[in-house]
């Protein structure tokens, strides 16, 4: 299915979430910016695709770092007005990055200021097409879709990809997340979207195979929390290694004994002291294919 | 970006491929898949 002409989307990677920029007859939107390393990048994809304009807004899905790591850069390059989810505005302007998710995972947000909020049933004009907000819960509380219902297009950020979702993060807290996601994939499902694009991976138009796909991974997590826990060291650590590309084995030892996020789900899941921990999640990571062991170095791969 | 290059590290692909991609057929796709594999085993060589 063809993309209507106002709108545009960078695929990007795992460390960087896809961006969708929109090109309007007023103004011009880019949902999701990315991972902080990436920013240069993201300002000069932008620049080249929007030539003479400017970047009027910038919207975000939710605040985790791969989806708004490029908002400062953006703001400083061309004055973009920025919109976040209502919930999260105390955090963002007091910039608690504890509340933040940063400092739990580890991960690293450069910070920004908002000018306006998104709440779920506000309508939006991005690319000249009407698209409306709704409440995506469950790997992130506060995280939001956008549903262009004349196009049956879905951004979906991390709710719902072709292989899966984002990591359910709340449970690891002991906060509800299983029950959430399953009723965002319902809400998903009943939308009916011709075409969604995930936060990560290339948009896909079979959503129904997709969501059967999700709703079994759900069912598989849920069934025993531990699951979802070991699946979230894998992720977390798996970010940390493409962001630095290469660590010592000791080092990610030390991950599992500072990072809170891994230090909660190894209190709470996964009780084994952090070296065996570690040991464990190299393991998984190396028979995933997703890193390499070499002397003292864990690679990313 | 590697600034010598002007690829992507991550994804071996230049800021025009990485624009055009979400708009390209699987050809396109196919020939810059084909040109990424160039680039790695330039650079790994």
């Amino acid at each position: 299915m063809q993309l209507p002409a106002s709108m545009r989307v960078f695929e990007r990677g795992w460390l960087s979430a896809n961006n969708i920029l929109f090109v309007g007859r007023i103004d011009t939107v880019l949902v999701d910016t990315g991972y902080v390393t990436h920013a240069p990048q993201t300002v000069s994809l932008v620049r080249h695709a929007l030539g003479e304009r400017g970047l009027d807004r910038i919207v975000n899905t939710h605040l985790h770092s791969d989806h708004c790591g490029g908002n400062a850069a953006l703001r400083y390059a061309f004055g973009s007005r920025i919109a976040i989810p209502a919930c999260e505005a105390d955090k963002v302007r007091d910039w608690d990055e504890d509340a933040l998710s940063y400092r739990a995972t580890g991960q690293q947000c450069a910070r920004f200021s908002f000018d306006e909020t998104l709440a779920p049933g506000d309508l939006l004009t991005m690319g000249d097409l009407a698209w409306q907000v709704l409440a995506a819960p469950g790997h992130d509380p506060h995280a939001l879709l956008f549903w262009c219902d004349s196009e049956g297009i879905l951004i979906a950020g991390d709710a719902l990809w072709q292989n899966g979702f984002g990591v359910i993060f709340p449970e690891l807290a002991g906060e509800p997340g299983f029950k959430e996601v399953r009723a965002t994939l319902d809400l998903i499902a009943s939308l009916g979207p011709r075409l969604v694009i995930p936060g990560h991976g290339a948009p896909f138009t079979d959503a129904d195979v997709a969501l059967e796909r999700a709703y079994g991974r759900l069912d598989y997590l849920s069934f025993d929390p531990v699951r979802n826990a070991e699946n979230a060291v894998k992720v977390l650590l798996k970010f940390l290694l493409i962001e630095r590309r290469a660590m010592a084995l000791a080092e990610v030892e030390g991950l599992f004994e500072t990072v809170p996020l891994l230090v909660l789900a190894r209190e709470r899941f996964l009780p084994l002291p952090s070296d065996e921990l570690a040991q464990w999640a190299v393991r998984a990571l190396e028979k995933a294919g997703a890193a390499q062991v070499q002397g003292p170095m864990l690679l990313d791969a | 970006m590697v600034p010598a290059t002007g690829l992507c590290e991550g994804c071996m692909r230049t800021i025009d491929e990485i624009v055009a991609w979400g708009r390209a057929d699987d050809d396109y796709k196919r020939a810059v898949w084909a040109e990424i594999r160039r680039r790695e085993a330039q650079i790994f060589d």
